[in-house]
């Protein structure tokens, strides 16, 4: 019973933030319009992004580095990549769903087959046994989805833990966790949202592991390591979300 | 083209026995050639067991050979280049060379056997784009193009990593100093300088 009502109010809670989320993108979208490719800031909340970026760095040493270095120096590689392709396998179901709302159909067709193939060759996702037959893994998310169905980004956001967003994509990220992935929900339908904790838990872990050298290569070599961050991230985004295609009329 | 790669130790000795890269070069040659030599020479000369002075020793004249590095500089500075002096503008183009040697050299440590190879080509304005791959067994390849300005010998001006354009990157985050520090170019000079001097 209490149970129940605690797994309910997190659920508004839940839906609260999303409502939130879809309303921002919805003011902010509009205002976005076509940036100036040569205008390199578009921050417009430069002063509270940079505000974070700090606050991240200082939790990050802190807590995040030490917990990811800790991670990669007790678990041998052939685990953590294990951990990984689990983790990677368990994001099938979001990406293709929207590989399909975005119309890719090649692409589907090959986040379908990798499920498949990594589910039961793969055991249960362990080994990456699709990626050795050439099918290799790509990402997909709401944010993009929404991105090619004509919605801007709305002002460039440094999040703690998240990095660089935006509001679509952090209401992409929302409806991917919440709305669209099917294990959060039999985990919530079946008392156990520990699985969903551990997974998120492990993720994040994981992929800090994964760029402690980056990280520090870019806080050390860079002169400004904040704008660094945004310009490549942006980049990174706009490719991802043409799925590398080159863009028309690109500079 | 794929190119073998030797055992580590080999590697070494084979880079050190190297005759200088600059001479060879120089005469006619395709963009897609540039890129294949030039990517050829960054793996045999850069990668491995390499003392971090000796190693930006080879950077640097790869990128001297291979890039046309004022205008990757004039282009990072942007609006800025106009607004500086013939002095600032000579003092930045010497730190601008020495941040990209520092910062970019020091990558070549981590690699770990990838492979490089050409895959295409393709006109694009006044300039060529390369189109290249570092790839290694059982993970997607990376996608690498360069922009190739091609006037009396072929130039890179941009290389482009999976979107990320490292002279779009570059003059973003120079503005953000320009710009922090008031609209002054001294700001990036005096920002470059001492991140060069160590």
């Amino acid at each position: 019973m209490e149970r129940t009502r605690q797994r309910m109010r997190t659920g508004l809670g839940r839906l609260a933030t999303l409502a939130c989320a879809l309303a921002l993108v919805a003011l902010t979208a509009t205002a976005a319009g076509a940036a100036d490719p040569d205008d390199d800031a578009d921050d417009p909340l430069e002063g509270l992004n940079r505000s974070l970026y700090d606050v991240n760095r200082v939790l990050d040493g802190l807590l995040l580095k030490p917990a990811a270095m800790v991670y990669r120096g007790v678990l041998p590689e052939e685990v953590r990549d294990g951990v990984r392709n689990v983790l990677d396998n368990l994001k099938g179901p979001v990406i293709l769903a929207n590989d399909l709302m975005q119309g890719e159909s090649t692409r589907a067709g090959v986040t379908l087959k990798r499920f498949a193939v990594n589910s039961t060759v793969g055991m249960l996702g362990v080994r990456d046994a699709a990626s050795a037959e050439g099918l290799y893994r790509h990402d997909e998310d709401f944010g993009q989805t929404l991105a090619v169905w004509g919605i801007g980004g709305g002002p460039y956001l440094f999040l703690p833990l998240l990095g660089p967003t935006n509001p679509r994509d952090v209401t992409g990220m929302l409806v991917d966790n919440f709305v669209i992935d099917p294990w959060g929900h039999m985990a919530r339908a079946t008392d156990n949202d520990w699985f969903s904790y551990t997974r998120f838990g492990l993720d994040v872990l994981d992929t800090r592991a994964r760029n402690i050298e980056a990280l520090d290569d870019i806080e050390r070599n860079q002169i400004d390591p904040y704008a660094f961050i945004r310009t490549t991230s942006r980049q990174r985004r706009a490719s991802e979300i043409l799925n590398g295609r080159p863009a028309s009329g690109a500079r | 083209m794929r190119i073998r790669l030797l055992p580590r130790t080999l590697l070494v000795v084979a880079a050190l026995l190297m005759p200088p890269l600059v001479e060879a070069t120089a005469a006619a040659q395709t963009p897609r050639a540039l890129i294949e030599t030039l990517g050829d020479k960054a793996i045999k000369s850069l990668t491995g067991n390499v003392p971090r002075a000796e190693r930006e020793q080879r950077f640097q004249t790869l990128l001297r050979d291979g890039f046309d590095v004022e205008a990757i500089g004039r282009f990072t500075l942007g609006r800025y280049w106009r607004q500086a002096t013939p002095e600032q503008q000579a003092e930045y183009l010497k730190l601008f060379e020495r941040f990209i040697v520092q910062a970019y050299a020091a990558r070549f440590a981590e690699y770990t056997g990838e492979q490089f190879r050409v895959t295409g080509e393709r006109p694009d304005g006044d300039v060529v784009l390369v189109q290249s791959e570092i790839f290694k067994a059982g993970a997607p390849p990376t996608k690498v193009e360069w922009r190739v300005a091609h006037n009396s010998a072929p130039k890179i001006v941009d290389v482009v990593v999976e979107g990320v354009s490292m002279a779009v990157t570059q003059r973003s985050e120079f503005a953000a100093v320009i710009q922090r520090s008031g609209g002054s170019v001294d700001g990036l000079l005096a920002a470059l300088r001492s991140k060069t001097s160590g």
